[in-house]
């Protein structure tokens, strides 16, 4: 934790299974229709997920630098362009409908030349045919024990709300500096460029406030986000990172210690050239799953296809039985409200 | 922490927070004034995601899974929360730039894009008259309806409803959209069958091919990966590392089309190393039948005695050593203990002595030529992967998940019949965690019995169904040996057009200008010996489609309404056929439909319909999820929008109303049957009982009670409350009994179980699982048993094969023009292609290509990757034609072929009822070149 902001009592995390995700951005879309659903914020996905490996959102964002030496110095990194972020586009709906041009005119972005998007790159991923690879990745803003963003205001805007560890923006006091987007290594952070103010996901805190789960939680049709309190020993969360170590943070060497974490995934074996099974080896190489996850990512692995070796025995796994959730309200945690239900005053 | 005290210290910190004001802003901006249920009522199957719908000021501004799904079977994941990112902003959708508000009337040519905005009466007055003229003119087979997915609640008892009672043609929706699976149907006599999505928790082993299921079954995936987690391996076999083939543990790399071999070769392996399950083919397969080695036919009783039928069969029973003959009415064997080897001489009625083999013996044969060494050569998986994979399967309870895909392959047929041996001969269906699977639906049986009703209320639904009783009784008081499966179907057949619907295939051939493609011998299989023309004239004669074979020769369509779909996206082939060759043929194109599509612009008139949340309607059911979902109004429609049924009922009136001006007050139909139109709105209206779509909601429920497959305390205000109901009974359709499974409450639902365990017949022709199909077309093409054929050079001989799928961002092209979905991925469409075939053509990622072959051109950005394979070419279907440069996209490439041999009847299962035997236009791996557009038009 940097700055004078005491470490909050509780500290919300989320869990993502690679194994689960399946690319749909249900996640990214339940998000946007809930904040940034209006024309004017068409740039702006809080959350996205992207095609591994590839070059994110915004595009090559991990090397424009931010977060934390080694030494805990705050580094301030690029800021991302428009152009880098993509999309925003406009379409030509009314002229193909009613411009009277027939098949002279076709329905597609009008503005800027689209060269990039939140998910341009989707599904191409890396490898040679037959070995090729990829696998998905969500991402939203981490709520870091340690923001590099809350450090890099000018305007001591950003916050690190006691009640559960979200780091939120104070927008009356947000002045567009745009030093929090310099800082954030994740490039999670977004310019509203129609109010003047630096926005990122708010981990759909007036959800949390009713026991209601996050958007991109509880509408995740593969049921592959678990959510809770990384201080409640008995929280999936808790358990899956703490105790089986399983779920590891995104970029750990940019020292903002994320509270996203992911659990890595599997991949088919490799193919031989003749086409047989390498029953050693998996797809998606080792060293790329390192430079994502850390070092540690090898053991959790071990411990995942450990786990998977024994259940293929008959044998019980509790790690795999938490992974399974049989029941959905177990991914939810303390936030399994059904938003149905809430009475407004 | 409880949810009570969690939300308590929220309180407390809420008011002690120095930030409230900033906090306030989103606090406010997720509230809202209603809650409503709701579901997306399309075809988007299996779908029936239960939502809530979240309304504030009066316009829906979210929606979210209703997240309230029990546990059915305890130990199996519930299926929470059903959705995906289409559902997720279909709010978004309600008032998008697609979407059509008011009633548009053509002033320029068609497909310009000039309308004029008109009034209802003014746009139904036009519609009905020209209906009139083209009765007038041509008869009321000139009035074609061709019916989309999405044809929904109202299309189906708004508006098919509406043309069958006048006479007119409404094609078979399972055709228009290719998902009709003949591979299934010719084995197992219905192509229908699968299990709840749940089963799948069950499985060990999952084979999935032809099939791309993140894409396609995003509600559903969960299941197999909690599969795996529970200790299942998934094996995928794909030409391209598939987007799924990220969650398999071993990807087999197929070459385009060759499914069937390694199939084929797994057959091989089991049967060779003993590890076939012995008792369930014996029981549950033709493999024991016995079949004449001098014609290749089955021997039939026909062949043994004076007066013996043809559907009569036998087996060598190895305990008495003698010929006996195989039970029809059941499948449990008895004594008998039926031969799968060996040769037998039997002496036939006239004296002569031939003799016969176990279709098994045959297999055994026909298999030579599938070692995995000579499969590996054709479809490119190892050989020591083909073994491995086998002995897993023998071993292991096993899904096939057979994609929809397969049904779309010149020799889809052949690739899920070999995956079906495979299945029969491992005993892999009928036990939880077993089977395959394609689509189905009833059970809603409300839905189905309103169009036949004549009046309102419950009196006559009990006459309906005691008529039903009746004739079933009489169809099984001709042959006892009919279970209650075969009566069902025969019903189905026996109504014929009346059912609603009837296949588009004589449509297409006669009025589309489709004979000329299915003729060409270049583009078709070496093994049709004659020409396509031939086979159609023979299935004529022999009457094999009477009374479905609409419109007639001399009947060209007049009026066409598109509904519930994009006809010319859809249908193979679209522009280049339809346009050219049915299009001038008509007087009035008429599209219903909610957004602008491409089959919209080329209209004469738009009429614009209600939109999910605007009018009460329930979701298309699915033995995969088996709750029927309701979808509640919760905002007032989008402009002038009406919906189907409202439309219809308008339309019903002004046609009685015009027919009255012009003194046309009956006519005969193609029968001969006399029409009235001065009546049709009553009859619409079951006697001005049923005006509203809420009344006709309460209507169904209420039949659907009597049919026994709801709780009887289900009304619209339970639908209402509670959003969706779970079925208790299979009720009176054939389709959900095609299931042939107890529906339990607490038990995921496995098909084929009262095949297996109560033994009860296949609707076949052999009564059992069929492998060997001895109808002469079949053995004149070499495809009694399934086998290997390549797939033809449709299009001509190019070097690449275009292939597709379901994409992930729309479905079909309701969503694709959806701004928020737009850019969620490169808002054009695109072609994905091989990273080395891309350098070698000099194609960089983002650059445009042309695709062509002997059908025509299209231009489309290149998105390059490693995972396709070398030599095809992927475009997802469901881009709106009108996203492409002049609007021609990759089904203006398709010359959308029918194989010659679904034409074939007079063969026990092979005959047509709603959504199954029937030919299907094919689009996967046409031939297709591809190069850099250096200039574009």
């Amino acid at each position: 934790m940097s700055g004078n902001d005491p470490i909050p009592p509780h500290q919300i995390a989320w869990v993502f299974d690679l194994n689960k995700c399946s690319g749909c951005q249900t996640c990214s879309v339940a998000c946007k229709v809930h904040w940034n659903a209006e024309s004017d914020t068409d740039a702006m996905w809080w959350c996205t997920v992207n095609t591994q490996p590839g070059r994110g959102t915004p595009r090559d964002y991990e090397e424009m630098g931010g977060g934390y030496d080694s030494a805990g110095n705050l580094r301030l990194g690029q800021l991302p362009t428009l152009e880098e972020f993509g999309g925003a586009w406009d379409f030509n709906w009314k002229e193909v409908y009613y411009g009277g041009k027939g098949r002279e005119t076709f329905l597609g972005p009008t503005n800027g030349g689209p060269s990039w998007g939140m998910n341009w790159d989707e599904d191409q991923g890396a490898g040679e045919y037959p070995n090729a690879y990829f696998f998905y990745l969500p991402r939203l803003c981490n709520h870091c024990s340690r923001p590099a963003c809350l450090d890099a205001c000018p305007e001591q805007a950003i916050y690190k709300r006691p009640s559960d560890g979200l780091v939120l923006r104070d927008e009356a006091r947000c002045e567009g500096h745009q030093q929090c987007m310099r800082g954030c290594p994740y490039k999670k952070i977004y310019f509203n460029a129609q109010r003047g103010v630096a926005q990122h996901c708010i981990g759909c805190f007036p959800r949390l406030e009713k026991g209601v789960a996050p958007a991109c939680v509880r509408q995740c049709p593969g049921r592959g986000v678990f959510i809770g309190f990384l201080d409640d020993a008995d929280s999936a969360v808790h358990r899956l990172v703490e105790d089986w170590r399983v779920a590891l943070p995104l970029h750990p060497e940019w020292n903002t210690r994320p509270n996203v974490f992911y659990v890595p995934p599997l991949s088919p074996f490799k193919l031989r050239e003749d086409r047989s099974v390498d029953e050693s080896e998996r797809r998606l190489p080792i060293s790329y799953l390192e430079s994502l996850f850390g070092t540690e990512v090898r053991g959790a692995l071990h411990t995942l296809e450990g786990e998977l070796a024994r259940r293929k025995r008959g044998e019980p796994s509790e790690l795999l039985d938490t992974l399974i959730a049989y029941e959905w309200k177990e991914l939810l945690g303390p936030f399994s409200a059904d938003p149905a239900e809430i009475a407004w005053d | 922490m409880d949810a009570t005290s969690l939300v308590q210290s929220y309180e407390r910190a809420r008011t002690e927070s120095p930030h409230a004001a900033s906090e306030d802003h989103y606090r406010q901006q997720w509230r809202w004034d209603r809650t409503a249920r709701g579901t997306h009522c399309i075809d988007c199957y299996p779908g029936n995601c239960p939502m809530r719908v979240y309304v504030r000021d009066g316009v829906v501004v979210r929606e979210e899974p209703s997240g309230d799904i029990p546990v059915i079977e305890p130990g199996v994941p519930d299926a929470n929360p059903m959705g995906c990112q289409k559902g997720a902003c279909w709010s978004q959708t309600l008032n998008g730039e697609d979407r059509v508000r008011h009633p548009l009337r053509r002033v320029g040519e068609r497909g310009e894009g000039r309308w004029e905005r008109v009034g209802w009466d003014e746009a139904i007055t036009e519609v009905a008259d020209a209906m009139l003229d083209a009765i007038e003119d041509k008869g009321p087979q000139s009035i074609v309806n061709m019916v989309g997915a999405e044809l929904g609640t109202w299309g189906l008892v708004g508006f098919v409803r509406l043309i069958t009672k006048l006479g007119g043609v409404s094609t078979d929706v399972n055709a228009e959209i290719n998902d009709f699976s003949p591979g299934i149907y010719l084995t197992l006599g219905k192509f229908n069958v699968c299990s709840s999505l749940d089963d799948f928790f069950h499985g060990e082993l999952f084979l999935i091919f032809q099939c791309n299921p993140i894409y396609t079954m995003t509600a559903s995936h969960h299941y197999t990966v909690e599969a795996r987690y529970n200790g299942a391996e998934l094996v995928m076999f794909a030409p391209d590392a598939s987007p799924s083939t990220q969650f398999a543990d071993y990807h087999l790399p197929v070459r385009t089309g060759t499914d069937a071999a390694w199939a084929l070769a797994m057959c091989k392996v089991i049967i060779d190393e003993g590890i076939y399950n012995a008792d369930f083919v014996a029981e549950q397969t033709d493999l024991p039948l016995l079949v004449r080695t001098d014609t290749a036919h089955f021997l039939r009783a026909e062949d043994l005695e004076e007066g013996g039928g043809a559907e009569q069969f036998y087996l060598f029973d190895e305990r008495t050593r003698r010929v006996v003959p195989a039970p029809r009415e059941t499948l449990a064997l008895g004594d008998v203990s039926p031969a799968l080897e060996g040769s037998h001489e039997v002496t036939l009625k006239g004296g002569e002595r031939v003799t016969v083999t176990p279709v098994f013996a045959r297999l055994r044969e026909h298999l030579e030529n599938f070692t995995p060494e000579q499969a590996s050569r054709i479809c490119g998986v190892h050989p020591d992967a083909i073994r491995m994979v086998a002995r897993k399967v023998a071993s292991k309870r096993t899904y096939v998940i057979g994609g929809g895909t397969s049904f779309k392959y010149f020799h889809g047929d052949l690739m899920v019949r070999s995956s079906m041996l495979l299945l029969a001969l491992t005993g892999n269906w009928g036990r939880k965690g077993t089977g395959n699977g394609a689509w189905s639906t009833g059970m809603f049986d409300g839905l189905m019995l309103f169009p036949r009703k004549e009046r309102a209320g419950a009196e006559h639904t009990r006459e309906i169904l005691a008529l039903q009783d009746q004739v079933r009784a009489a169809v099984r008081a001709e042959d006892p040996t009919l279970t209650d499966e075969m009566t069902r179907i025969e019903l189905a057949a026996r109504l014929g057009p009346n059912a609603g619907m009837t296949p588009p295939a004589f449509l297409w051939y006669r009025h589309c200008g489709y004979a000329e493609n299915w003729n060409r011998a270049e583009w078709n299989d070496p093994s049709m010996k004659r020409p396509f023309d031939d086979y159609m004239r023979e299935a004529m004669e022999k009457g094999w489609w009477d009374g479905v074979d609409q419109p007639a020769e001399d009947v060209p369509p007049r009026v066409l309404f598109n509904l519930g779909g994009n006809t010319l996206r859809r249908v193979r082939g679209g522009q280049n056929m339809l346009l050219e060759h049915l299009w001038p043929k008509l007087d009035k194109v008429v599209t219903l439909d909610w957004r602008m599509s491409t089959t919209a612009l080329f209209s004469d008139v738009v009429l614009p319909v209600t939109n999910q949340y605007e009018t009460p309607r329930f979701h298309i059911p699915s033995p995969h999820t088996l709750v029927l979902n309701y979808c509640d109004r919760a905002a007032e429609p989008a402009g002038e929008a009406k919906s189907e049924w409202e439309i219809s009922l308008l339309l019903a009136r002004k046609l009685a109303e015009r027919a009255a001006a012009r003194g046309l007050d009956s006519y005969l139909d193609a029968t001969g049957a006399p029409r009235q139109l001065s009546t049709l709105p009553d009859a619409f209206t079951l006697g001005g009982e049923i005006v509203t779509e809420e009344q006709a909601c309460e209507e169904m429920l209420q039949d659907t009670v009597l049919a026994g497959t709801i709780p009887a305390d289900t009304d619209l205000a339970a639908m209402r409350e509670k959003g969706y109901v779970r079925f208790i009974d299979w009720g009176v359709s054939p389709y959900g009994v095609n299931m042939a499974s107890d529906l339990r409450p607490d038990e995921t639902m496995n098909h084929s179980r009262w095949h297996t365990e109560k033994k009860l017949p296949y609707p076949t022709l052999t009564r059992r699982a069929q492998f060997y199909l001895d109808h002469p077309w079949f053995l004149e093409a070499g495809e009694a048993f399934p086998t290997h054929k390549e797939n033809p050079k449709m299009g001509g001989d190019h070097p690449f094969v275009l292939t597709s799928g379901h994409n992930r961002w729309s479905i079909h092209s309701i969503n694709i023009t959806n701004r928020l979905l737009l850019h969620t991925h490169r808002g054009r469409p695109h072609a994905v292609i091989n990273t080395g075939d891309a350098r070698e053509r000099g194609i960089e990622d983002g650059d445009e290509i042309r695709v062509w072959n002997d059908m025509g051109e299209f231009f489309v950005p290149a998105k390059v990757a490693p995972n396709v394979m070398p030599g095809q070419v992927i475009v997802y279907n469901g881009w709106e034609p009108y996203m492409f440069r002049g609007w021609r996209g990759p089904m203006d490439l398709e010359p959308g072929m029918v194989k010659w041999l679904h034409l074939a009847g007079g063969y026990g299962h092979l005959r047509y009822w709603p959504l199954q035997w029937q030919p299907t236009p094919i689009d996967r791996a046409i031939r297709i070149d591809i190069e850099r557009a250096n200039s574009l038009p």
